[in-house]
């Protein structure tokens, strides 16, 4: 089993990636679980035609601890295990808290033993603020890092706080940094910028995502590009993306 | 505007006819009281049964206060220490280190290094997501010598998975690793206080040539950890059924949980499991059975038609003893009980159809604040337990908690017995029950 968490800076496309690697998994006969880690709990949606699914942080409110693991989760396109880890009400309660409670009700409920994934995906808001948002990195949750950016400056300022809680938690034994997964905003010298990032942090580049309109298309359908395009070019990206990915994170601390 | 619950005239919500209560949970969840009645452990008392074990707590002072009294009470000040959690610690993110370096320092200051230190971490931690598994693991790095045991101060976590009361009793045996076994030997695991030797459960283990082991009688470290390599484990305590559960999933070895009961034929179906797991053929208790029959017959003659009351802290099963009592012809009136376990339900449905007057009252509904000190007196009552005592105002009562080390055919009769002695005998109530932890240093 491959535990993969995905960081960067609010609205940098994470979600959308993440959705789009799980379908590329799982055309690849991979059992996939993706894990939203976002109060908006809309990590998944383009995994069920844009539909919400009950996050664990709406059954713990609602119940307790009186409910099963069938009830945490959803099965998506392509078979992908679908999973919110949800949050508190906008502007009350604790995001980082639901995240624990969330990912440790997956493990008490016994998640990964029963579900037996190949790849399990965390998509994590944002940046490591608290505690909560390192939990996805902690021993016995991710054994990769990756994190996304574009060339934008606030981007890559984001991008380099990940990068440091990374290198800062590595002596616990939390993940490694597998690489930085570039999504192109097209702004000027943007590659390089990243490449500077990577070389900062003597991590790689493990993919690059060009910006396209197909995206958007598959995303009012409520679909991945994996999903919704599977023969144009954008899907064929996140497919590489996908085997970049697995590489990376097979590689381990290797050097680039 | 505010009104006084002065539950004088309406006890509306905090009691019940059980005709007419529901179960599990007769009443609606609120703003809660605690009476002054302190017996039951806490998870400072049940903590120290772990032999040259030191404490340590990482907690907002406010919440130190009742830990430190509980040891202070218990003469254990030399077992316990602190660390305070202020706001800045929340601020820059050092609560993981302070509770590092502040247990070493703590350890290199101790007069004589303990054997195991119980690490005890707090709400803030766990809200803060704070790494329990990394601070041990620097810990343990630092003092190989000595046995770290995570262990929790949560009461914000209590109203869902393991109780910190469960919780607790768990962690006392978290050191215990897979191991060869000790053939013949036993464990009684998750009580705070040893089961009569003359209790069926104890004879039986000695009839078959058994060892019998329990955290409640081992006098140094060395006899604790020997508890890791019994073969067999029992519980007979609801709170410890978890630890029995625990300890039968990481070390593979059975674990029979045989609940504490006041019905011949389950205390029977109990003593025959036992007796099938240690091999050998289940005695005829008739005789066992006669004796319990004969003591509850001479109580009932004393006690004639005195009120009985019975609350939850004196036994787990109040209901099943109370329809024992109610069977037997005690005039049984009250028991105090907030819920009930799913293991009461047909000693609650047998009562029921019996005494269907008879009234459930919470312990813990704010009316309750005015039932106690003689608002609610009736000086006539004999009651079984520290808070029917304090409720009640009587000074004839049976001062008992979880079961009292009493279990089985010999547990009924001795409990008869004592119930005698309550009848004939007055006790300064308040006096007795104000200390916590009943059979604890502090109150022998």
């Amino acid at each position: 089993m491959l535990k993969l968490a995905f960081y960067g800076k609010g609205g940098i496309g994470k979600s959308t990636t993440v959705s789009n690697l799980a379908s590329a998994f799982a055309a690849n006969g991979l059992k996939v679980m993706q894990i939203g880690c976002d109060p908006k709990a809309d990590s998944t949606a383009s995994l069920h035609g844009g539909a919400r699914i009950r996050s664990i942080l709406d059954l713990v409110r609602e119940r307790n601890n009186d409910f099963t693991l069938d009830e945490m989760v959803r099965l998506g396109d392509g078979g992908v295990i679908c999973v919110e880890a949800g949050g508190p009400t906008p502007g009350l309660g604790c995001a980082g808290r639901g995240i624990i409670t969330a990912l440790e009700k997956l493990q008490e409920k016994g998640a990964y033993d029963v579900y037996k994934p190949d790849v399990v995906l965390y998509d994590v808001l944002g940046d490591v603020v608290c505690g909560g948002f390192s939990m996805p990195m902690r021993k016995g949750c991710a054994d990769s890092v990756f994190i996304l950016t574009s060339g934008e400056t606030m981007s890559v300022y984001a991008a380099a706080n990940i990068a440091m809680a990374v290198r800062n938690f590595r002596g616990r034994g939390y993940a490694s940094l597998g690489g930085l997964i570039l999504n192109r905003r097209n702004v000027p010298d943007e590659d390089a910028k990243v490449a500077q990032l990577a070389a900062d942090f003597e991590t790689c580049v493990a993919g690059a995502l060009d910006w396209s309109e197909t995206v958007q298309q598959a995303e009012r359908l409520g679909k991945t590009v994996v999903h919704a395009f599977p023969d144009s070019p954008m899907a064929a990206q996140y497919r590489a993306l996908a085997d970049a990915v697995l590489a990376a994170a097979r590689k381990g601390d290797a050097p680039c | 505007m505010l009104k006084r619950l002065n539950g004088q005239d309406d006890m509306t919500g905090a009691e019940i006819p059980i005709r007419d209560a529901a179960f599990p949970a007769p009443f609606v969840s609120g703003l809660e009281y605690n009476a002054p009645a302190r017996g039951p452990w806490n998870i400072v008392h049940t903590g120290m049964l772990i032999p040259e074990s030191h404490q340590v707590f990482a907690c907002a002072q406010g919440c130190l206060r009742g830990v430190i009294l509980t040891a202070a009470e218990m003469l254990e000040m030399g077992r316990m220490s602190w660390i305070s959690v202020d706001r800045n610690d929340l601020f820059d993110g050092s609560l993981e280190r302070n509770i590092v370096d502040g247990t070493a320092e703590i350890i290199r200051k101790l007069p004589k290094k303990p054997r195991a230190l119980l690490l005890f971490i707090s709400c803030v931690h766990l809200f803060a997501g704070c790494d329990f598994e990394f601070m041990l693991g620097e810990l343990r790095a630092m003092f190989p010598d000595i046995d770290f045991i995570d262990c929790y101060m949560n009461p914000t976590m209590r109203k869902s998975g393991l109780t910190p009361d469960q919780l607790m009793r768990r962690q006392l045996y978290a050191l215990f690793a897979p191991c060869p076994a000790d053939p013949k030997t036993v464990n009684l695991i998750g009580n705070d206080r040893p089961t009569d030797g003359t209790s069926e459960l104890a004879q039986l283990v000695k009839l078959a040539g058994w060892e019998l082991r329990d955290i409640t009688l081992c006098r140094n470290y060395e006899e604790y950890m020997r508890m890791a390599k019994s073969t067999l484990e029992i519980t007979y305590l609801p709170t410890a059924k978890a630890s029995g559960d625990a300890l039968e999933k990481r070390l593979g070895r059975k674990h029979l949980y045989l609940p504490l009961s006041y019905d011949f034929d389950e205390i029977e179906r109990n003593l025959a499991s036992l007796a099938d797991a240690l091999g050998i053929a289940a005695p005829d208790w008739s005789e066992a059975k006669r004796n319990a029959l004969r003591a509850l017959d001479r109580a009932k003659e004393i006690v004639g038609d005195t009120p009985v009351e019975i609350d939850y802290t004196a036994t787990p099963r109040h209901i099943g003893l109370a329809a024992l009592l109610a069977e037997h012809g005690f005039h049984v009136t009250r028991v105090y009980t907030d819920a009930m376990i799913e293991e009461e339900r047909p000693a609650f449905e047998r009562l029921r159809a019996l005494a269907p007057d008879l009234l459930l009252t919470a312990t813990v509904h704010a009316k309750m604040r005015f039932a106690g000190k003689g608002v609610h007196e009736r000086g006539d009552v004999l009651a079984i337990g520290q808070k029917a005592a304090y409720f009640s105002g009587t000074k004839h009562f049976v001062n008992i908690v979880s079961g009292g080390g009493m279990y089985g055919f010999d547990g009924i009769a001795r409990l008869a017995d004592r119930m005698v002695e309550a009848a004939t005998h007055e006790q300064d109530t308040e006096t007795v029950i104000q200390y916590k932890g009943l059979g604890c240093r502090s109150c022998l």
